[in-house]
């Protein structure tokens, strides 16, 4: 129990506090953008649960103006129409910092709930001022309660609860909060979050007002969800030392045993045994009576059993290729799309898939820079685009092999989403995908598969340009022909005829007649 | 008229393409293109324009088209000209092409771009450009005891206009000769010694012609020299003695790779005069060699492409050729000066330079 005591003695909120930087609240800039995000993942997550195309409404407005000692307040509102929550699990859900743990494997943007209350919690820190959610379950009261954390304790702190209405006739939930921050510098990036966002979720309706009363709106391209993620146990390669000790302080099996078929996937009675056997333990020790160094022979031969089947992808809720296409497509409004996903694949005893996509032409521009989105989980990652490995492998491959002179001088965009029970983030900001080699191949074989759709589509499209363009410039010299030969002769040629029978080569875009000439 | 034949042969052009076109056929216009392989070359006759292999453009091709194209711009162009008796220049032709509505198609990039048309012009017609109104800027004069009458009808006689004679027109043709009281022509390459000739009374006193070429002869000024060529005047060449010189001389001989379609440059019966190596080693200035000039690197450059070009072959050239590429001097008309301390012994000495040359070259005495 040494593990909880500990936790109990540093408050969760304390220490979030002590350590902004971790989480994203390092700078007011850095907070702003955030706290929005936070709030429209929870909001997303929510909806997603309660497997309703997600609404999420987003409005934040100034509150107060900067004075001597602090930056602008804002208030922040997002509702959404996702499960909704009851009377007593809002403070609950919202009240503490590490609301749950969880035993189980399952695909989610982040913790559920840690987010967002951090993000409420940065508000409460920066102004003092109570946050509100108003919820409603379908069918149940509409309640809204006032609150605030007590940061020592980890607590919730109810000031106010009221009933607004008997009955809702959906679900919702409202999150209503005051913060110190810098809109105008963080507005760039809430744009570009909401704008990639909705790209990876493009069965969402996003609409955000900001402060200088612009309204954003991005609204859904189809109503279909992707597949939700099933819930699984544990791969046994896939725990460390510290969750597979939690594992058996909270198991209810009596027999360690039966506690590995229980909370493992991939292990049977037999191969259970066979582990026990390679760990010295027996099998029917009971679970919560292993000692440290017991516990360490038992992690040490899950890691060294070598039969395991690999784990079981199903976990996963990948987007699929004809949803990234639709969302690329509505947000940027290219002239080609193609999206891709991978087999599942493992890394670490981690199941992951990739998804890949490229977009080109249409209204996309290019920058000078390589254009890249990436997601994990499907939350876009924004900051430290040049350390991730997809933009190291994008700058590693030969384009020209795929008809691109130089991805950062073409209307090219590229999209890695990466999904995973543990993504490999390379630091804790979360910021960045790290070069592991599994996940590395993945990402380039599933480019690559784009592009080869891609350089199809360019030599198609430049074939039918420079038959036009030879086209044009027949039209034009049969014109001067023709003027020319009306000056001379006063009679004018009709050389409509001849420009006729090149319409007909033109239009026939597998023609091999047009080949054999001359190139302009 | 040639005017005439020129305007019979455009429109002929013009008809044929017009006719395919109504006939719903691409365009082609057949041509002799100007290749080693259509010019032979003889000793006595000079460059020979025999056309044996013909290219076509195809007016099927962006290309091809382009020329096509302008080449008919070119030639209505050109016939707008002649029409209104208006002569231009190849600067003229290209500016002519420099207008707004040709932006994307026969604008020309640089100056080469129409000079190549004017030559092909040339080649479709079998005219040279001349007769279609594309002339150059006058270069080459005559000064000398000969009576000519001009285009406008008018007699002329070289020694009495002005001081460095006839300036040569662009299309000598026009000209006829009424009577000549000279025994010879000299074609001198540089203005400078030239004149002197002039202004010391020698082509007078002499009764030569002064022709002064002022660097290569322009095609005018070596159809004028035939033109004297075929009334029996004789012609002697002098020049420098560099390797750029012995190309000036061939060329009034035998004429050039790049005119070599148009008849009637070449003065095979003219002879070159000087300077000649042996004057150097053994004769008229071998007393002067520390008046000769250092070669310089482009001077040996052309002498090393002399050993290829083909009007250059014979022994006589390639022997006189040898001797820059060995000696690595050349020198220069102006080396009279350098012998004659006053201007009676520089008459002196030209006179008897002449006298020694024309009789020895061409069995003429002065």
């Amino acid at each position: 129990m040494s593990e909880d005591v500990r936790l109990e003695e540093i408050s969760a909120a304390d220490f979030f506090y002590r350590n902004k930087s971790l989480a994203g609240f390092d700078n007011p800039v850095r907070a702003t953008y955030t706290i929005v995000r936070e709030l429209v993942e929870n909001a997303l997550d929510a909806a997603e649960m309660a497997e309703n195309p997600p609404k999420i409404q987003v409005v934040m407005a100034g509150y107060k103006e900067r004075d001597m000692g602090s930056l602008p307040w804002y208030r922040i509102v997002v509702a959404d129409n996702g499960i909704g929550l009851g009377p007593d699990e809002i403070p609950r859900a919202f009240g503490r910092v590490f609301v749950s743990s969880k035993y189980r494997l399952i695909q989610s943007r982040g913790t559920f709930g840690l987010g967002g209350t951090m993000a409420l919690l940065y508000g409460q820190i920066t102004t003092n001022m109570p946050f509100k959610v108003t919820s409603a379950k379908k069918g149940e009261p509409v309640y809204e309660i006032t609150m605030m954390i007590d940061i020592q304790k980890n607590e919730p702190v109810v000031l106010d609860r009221r009933v607004l209405k008997g009955i809702s006739r959906a679900s919702f939930t409202v999150v209503e909060s005051y913060f110190e921050g810098n809109y105008p510098r963080a507005k760039r990036k809430i744009i570009d979050y909401l704008h990639q966002t909705a790209i990876v979720v493009p069965y969402a309706d996003i609409t955000f007002m900001d402060p200088e009363g612009n309204f954003y709106v991005f609204p859904r391209s189809t109503d279909r969800l992707p597949p939700r993620p099933k819930e699984a146990l544990y791969h046994p390669k896939g725990v460390d030392l510290e969750l597979l000790q939690r594992l058996l302080q909270a198991t209810k099996a009596r027999t360690l045993k039966s506690f590995l078929t229980r909370h493992f996937q991939r292990v049977g009675g037999k191969t259970a045994s066979e582990v026990l056997k390679i760990a010295g333990l027996p099998p029917d020790k009971k679970p919560s009576k292993l000692t440290k160094e017991e516990i360490e022979r038992l992690f040490r031969a899950l890691k060294s059993y070598d039969k395991f089947l690999p784990p079981d992808p199903s976990v996963l809720s990948p987007l699929g290729a004809d949803l990234f296409e639709s969302g690329i497509k509505k947000e940027l409004r290219p002239e080609f799309v193609k999206a891709v996903q991978r087999p599942p694949s493992v890394y670490e005893a981690h199941p992951f898939i990739v998804e890949t996509a490229i977009a080109y032409g249409g209204q996309i521009r290019p920058t000078g820079e390589i254009q890249l989105y990436r997601y994990a989980n499907r939350i876009p990652l924004l900051y430290d685009v040049s350390s991730d490995v997809s933009y190291q492998i994008i700058k590693r491959i030969d384009w020209s092999n795929y008809g691109i002179k130089s991805p950062e001088d073409e209307p090219i965009v590229f999209f890695v989403h990466i999904v995973s029970t543990k993504v490999p983030f390379k630091t804790v900001g979360k910021e960045f995908i790290a070069n592991v080699p599994e996940v590395a191949k993945e990402i380039e074989l599933g480019l690559r598969n784009c592009a080869r759709d891609l350089r199809i589509f360019l030599s198609r499209k430049r074939r039918k340009e420079m038959l036009r363009r030879r086209y044009e410039l027949f039209r034009m010299y049969y014109q001067i022909i023709a003027e020319t030969l009306e000056e001379l002769l006063g009679e004018r040629p009709p050389v409509e005829n001849l420009l006729d029978k090149l319409r007909v080569k033109v239009g026939d875009e597998d023609g091999g007649d047009g080949g054999q000439e001359e190139s302009p | 008229m040639e005017e005439m034949e020129v305007k019979k042969r455009a429109l002929e052009l013009a008809k044929e393409i017009a006719e395919r076109i109504k006939q719903g056929e691409f365009p082609e216009i057949e041509y002799p293109p100007n290749s080693q392989k259509n010019i032979l070359f003889d000793e006595d006759i000079g460059y020979i324009f025999s056309p044996k292999t013909y290219s076509k453009i195809r007016g099927s091709r962006v290309k091809s088209l382009k020329t096509l194209a302008g080449v008919l711009y070119g030639l209505s162009r050109a016939l707008d000209h002649l029409e209104n008796g208006l002569t231009m220049t190849k600067r003229d032709f290209y500016y002519v092409h420099k207008v707004e509505r040709l932006k994307g198609t026969l604008f020309p990039e640089d100056q080469r771009e129409t000079d190549a048309r004017i030559v092909l012009m040339e080649l479709i017609l079998g005219m040279p450009r001349e007769a279609f109104s594309i002339t150059s800027d006058p270069r080459g004069w005559i000064y000398g005891d000969i009576e000519l009458i001009d285009r406008s009808g008018r007699i002329l006689r070289a020694d009495q206009v002005g001081e460095m004679g006839y300036s040569v027109p662009p299309r000598p043709e026009n000209i006829k000769f009424k009577r000549i009281g000279v025994k010879a022509v000299v074609a001198i390459e540089k203005v400078g010694p030239a004149k002197n000739m002039i202004e010391l009374g020698i082509p007078e006193e002499r009764k030569i012609a002064i022709a002064i070429l002022q660097g290569q002869a322009s095609r005018s000024m070596r159809r004028f020299l035939r033109m004297l060529s075929d009334e029996g005047v004789p012609i002697a060449i002098l020049t420098d003695l560099s390797p750029w010189s012995l190309r000036i001389a061939a060329t009034v001989i035998y004429n050039s790779i790049n005119s070599a379609h148009i008849p009637y440059l070449a003065s095979p019966e003219a002879r070159f005069i000087g300077i000649l190596t042996k004057d150097v080693e053994v004769g008229f200035f071998r007393d002067y060699q520390f008046a000769l000039e250092p070669l310089t690197p482009a001077d040996l450059k052309a002498a090393q492409d002399n050993q290829f070009l083909p009007n250059l072959q014979n022994e006589f050239w390639q022997r006189e050729n040898r001797w820059f590429l060995e000696k690595k001097k050349k020198a220069e008309i102006e080396i009279f000066k350098a012998m004659s301390p006053t201007a009676k012994k520089l008459k002196e000495l030209f006179v008897e330079y002449l006298r020694e040359k024309l009789d020895e070259h061409l069995g003429i005495s002065i």
